[in-house]
Parts: structure tokens; sequence; C-alpha cells
């Protein structure tokens, strides 16, 4: 049976098998493929057996199903296949490969001419980008580029009330609060909408104080700092560990 | 939620013109502003354009994308696909213009644009003016600046320290009127009572650190005050450039009704 492989920009967050029932993806925990973003609604696609091939279904979706970059209704899936909700694309692997084609997630392509007036602002056109970014990178310690976008990083629960044993960050800001809409919703009475705040930087992630102060490791957070992994978070009654590979 | 945004802009005190543009319309939920490239080649009137455009393609409400769009964007919400859409039309806008105009040629501009629906913000840029929530009396940049040295930062080139002291820092990777099409970042968050906003042009941040941002933002009474004491800074810290910011700064409608009828118990109300 084919595979389903859950990708957050390159990075693989999970593999669900299709030998059973119906498989959901929305916002809320409860779905199989659980999607944390605002474009995404909470119950938003479902991906299911018919005839021995599989099927995906929009379940009126505010955003809509998008398969191979065509929004659909409805459609049938086959092998090298790819479903994007929200930031995440769903693979389907029918030949239990293990590995995801190398068309990937579309890669940028700054495509600006050089501006002719070379004054204070210049635009860079790929090739030019290129060479001085090698330039660049030649004269300092590394030989080579390192890949421009940092992993994924996740919270993992070590005790507290809250949802789920995991959590991927895939977006700009995760928040840790009571709102409904947070990513690690708090449970009680006396939790703040925004108890603390990750954001992700060009350089990493970060974690900052909200309406409380955090700890990273047994020391309070004032001012955001850079989240190693492995470092051990906590804030109102909850311990999260950050982890992130390299 | 409710709302409030003020604009200030100002051409500073070397440059001998204002070559940045901004729209506000709450109408039309819209909040955007555009920095026009410095030198010869008209970035008024690119920056101009941009803001023109982005308004008056959002008014037409034409669902079906451009051709050659990245209509598929399923990582955001209609209302910032309509803004991306919209920002598409300006670049080729420019880009038309720079073609059939030979004293516009080479003409170009960023563009950093917002529209807030309920809690959800959209944002869609290209360029380096920049986006940034301030939430918890802490300044978080939102959108990452399409600049070689913001390039060389993600590459693990350099250090954010050194970026912000490099020579280069001007340099672009895109910008609106260069090509047919350009690639537009896009992304929404979702937005917490208390938060305010702030879209600015370079001008702001190359003479007015983070850090002092953040302290005008929380001591501003209003964010007219705000968006003016911050272009203020700037001129007085040099005012090497344009500079131009709108302030937006919300609060719940319950807490504006309640404070209308109890003024007395205004900071008891939750």
């Amino acid at each position: 049976m084919p595979i389903l492989i859950v990708k957050f920009e390159g990075s693989v967050l999970k593999k669900v098998l299709t030998n059973g029932g119906p498989i959901t993806i929305g916002r809320l925990p409860d779905n199989a493929i659980a999607i944390d973003n605002l474009a995404v609604s909470n119950r938003h696609a479902q991906i299911s057996s018919e005839q021995g091939h599989l099927v995906i279904k929009d379940l009126d979706s505010l955003n809509g199903t998008f398969v191979n970059n065509q929004r659909v209704k409805q459609s049938s899936l086959k092998d090298g296949d790819v479903v994007m909700v929200g930031k995440h694309s769903i693979y389907i692997d029918g030949n239990d490969r293990g590995e995801v084609p190398a068309s990937d997630v579309k890669q940028p392509a700054p495509n600006a001419k050089e501006a002719r007036s070379v004054d204070e602002t210049l635009v860079l056109d790929t090739e030019k980008r290129r060479r001085l970014m090698q330039e660049i990178a030649a004269t300092g310690e590394r030989s080579q580029i390192a890949p421009s976008r940092i992993r994924v990083a996740t919270l993992v629960r070590v005790k507290g009330r809250i949802e789920e044993a995991e959590y991927p960050l895939t977006g700009k800001l995760t928040v840790i609060g009571k709102s409904e809409m947070a990513t690690v919703r708090l449970r009680g009475w006396f939790k703040p909408k925004v108890a603390a705040q990750i954001s992700r930087r060009d350089d990493g992630y970060y974690l900052g104080r909200g309406d409380k102060v955090p700890n990273v490791n047994g020391s309070p957070v004032w001012a955001p700092i850079l989240l190693a992994d492995g470092d051990v978070i906590d804030v109102c009654g909850v311990q999260l560990k950050f982890t992130i590979k390299e | 939620m409710h709302w409030d945004a003020a604009a200030c802009t100002d051409k500073g005190l070397i440059r001998p013109i204002n070559e940045d543009s901004y729209r506000i319309s709450q109408e039309q939920n819209l909040f955007v502003l555009s920095d026009g490239l410095g030198g010869a080649a008209k970035g008024e009137v690119a920056s101009a354009i941009a803001v023109e455009a982005v308004a008056a393609s959002l008014n037409e409400r034409t669902s079906t994308g451009a051709q050659g769009s990245f209509a598929t964007r399923p990582e955001v919400s209609e209302d910032t696909r309509s803004l991306v859409r919209a920002i598409e039309v300006a670049n080729r806008k420019i880009h038309d213009e720079a073609m059939r105009d030979s004293t516009c040629r080479g003409m170009g501009a960023t563009i950093v644009a917002a529209r807030i629906s309920g809690r959800r913000l959209g944002l869609a840029h290209v360029g380096d003016s920049r986006a940034y929530l301030f939430r918890a009396d802490a300044l978080e940049q939102l959108t990452a600046d399409h600049s070689l040295v913001a390039e060389q930062v993600r590459h693990g080139l350099l250090t954010h320290q050194q970026a912000a002291t490099s020579e280069l820092q001007s340099v672009l990777t895109r910008a609106l009127g260069m090509e047919e099409t350009v690639e537009i970042d896009a992304d929404e968050i979702e937005l917490f009572p208390g938060d305010s906003l702030l879209l600015c042009s370079d001008g702001l941040t190359r003479m007015v650190p983070e850090a002092e941002i953040g302290a005008i933002l929380a001591q501003a009474p209003d964010v007219r005050v705000a968006a003016e004491q911050l272009v203020h800074r700037a001129n007085e810290r040099g005012g090497h450039d344009n500079v131009t910011v709108i302030v937006i700064r919300g609060s719940e409608r319950s807490k504006r009704w309640i404070a209308k009828f109890f003024p007395w118990g205004r900071s008891n109300v939750i």
C-alpha cells in the first residue's frame, strides 16, 4: 500500500500508512495529519482508499486543497503526486521506496536584473549572486555554502497539561499560550494568551517571553535567545525539550 | 479586534526627493509601502506605481490569477493570495513602464504589504522593506530581507552583526520592476490583543536600532505619535535615507465598548 510522506521545507515530518480507513488532514490535532497553519481548515481534506487506489477529497476547506499545484475538490492520487495543504507537502510513495522524488519544493529563483543606475541600491542577477557568494565563502572558514534553509525543529513534551507529544515548529512564530489558536495550547484558568513564543529567524529559532518569563535550562529568558538542540524550556508548569537536527 | 493605523514619511536630511510611497486603506484592508530604488532611475515613479497598482488591483476583485502567477498558494488564505496577485500586477506595470519610457529604464522598488482579517495577519513583500511585530515589549522581524547580506546570514556565511555593518547591505536580490515576473514572499500569522505592527522602509532601520524602535512603540500613546516619533528619530540619527513607517495597533472591541461606558474602570477590564 502506498505511504504518505509528510514534508515541510525539505524535512520529513512523518510517514503515514494507507492500509486502514480514511486519513484526515486538518488543523485540529485529532486529524491523522495535523497541520498547524492559519490557512488550513479544522477539517481540511481526507485521503481514502477506493477500489484499490487512493483518492483525496477536499472537505469544503476555505483555502483549498492542491494536487500537483492544481486546486481540486476531489482527485485520485498516484505514485509521485504531491498534495499541498498549508505549507506542507504530502508525497504519495506508491512503491514504498521511502524516498521523495528530486522535484521537490520549488526553489526561489531570483531573476532580477542589475539596475542600470549604479548608485546606492543594486539588484543582482542570479549568476552574479552565486559567484559573489562563492567568493565570499572561499575567503571564510567554510569552503562551501551551507544549505540556506535551517532545519525544522520540534518541541517535545516532557511534562505538563498539553495535548500533543510533539510540536513541529513550522511557522514563523510559535505561540505557547492559552488561546485556542496557540500552537502549544495550555490548559487551565489562569494561563495567559501568550505565555512565551518561539520565532524562526534566518539563523535559527529564538525563544522569547510573552506575558510570562520562560526558563531555558533553568535560567530565565528576559530577551530572546537562540535555542540549541536539547535545550529544556519551562513555562507555566509545562516542560518542553527543543530538538533540531543538524 | 479593532485596528488603528497611522503612517508617516519623510525624505530625510540627505536625499533630494522622497522616493518612498505608501497607502493605507481600512476599507480595502490594505497597508502598503514601497521604497523606490535609489539613483538616477526614477525610484519615485516606481514606488508610486507599486502602491497605486496594488490598491487598484485589490479593488478590481479579480479572482483568477494573472498569467504565470503563483495562483496556487496553499499556505495562505485568499485575502493574502489577492495581495500576492496584486503585487504581481504591480511588478508587471513597473516593468512595462520601464520598457516603454527610456528615462525610466532600470527603475525598481521594494514593497511590503499587509492585510488584517479578524486576528489573521497576511503579509507579502519583495525586497528589504520590512514588517515587524511588536509583542511583549519585543520587536520581531516578520519578513526575510531579499538582500545579499541577509542571504549570506541564511547560508551561514555571516553573522547578524557582520551583516549589520557590511558595506553591501543595500545590494538586493529581488525587486519589483526588474523582470516580467518576480518571486513574492507571503506568510500569515495570528495576532493577539496588544500587538502592534510596523511596516517600514530601510531608512528607519539603518538609522535607528531595533531596541530604540521598540522603546518608541512601547511608550507612544497612539499610532500617530508612534509613527511621527519613529520618523523624527531616524532624522535625529542622521536621516541618510527616505524613511516611511506605518504603525498599526490592535485593541479588542469589547474593551473599547466597555471603556466607553465605564471610563473609570478602563484599566481593570479583562
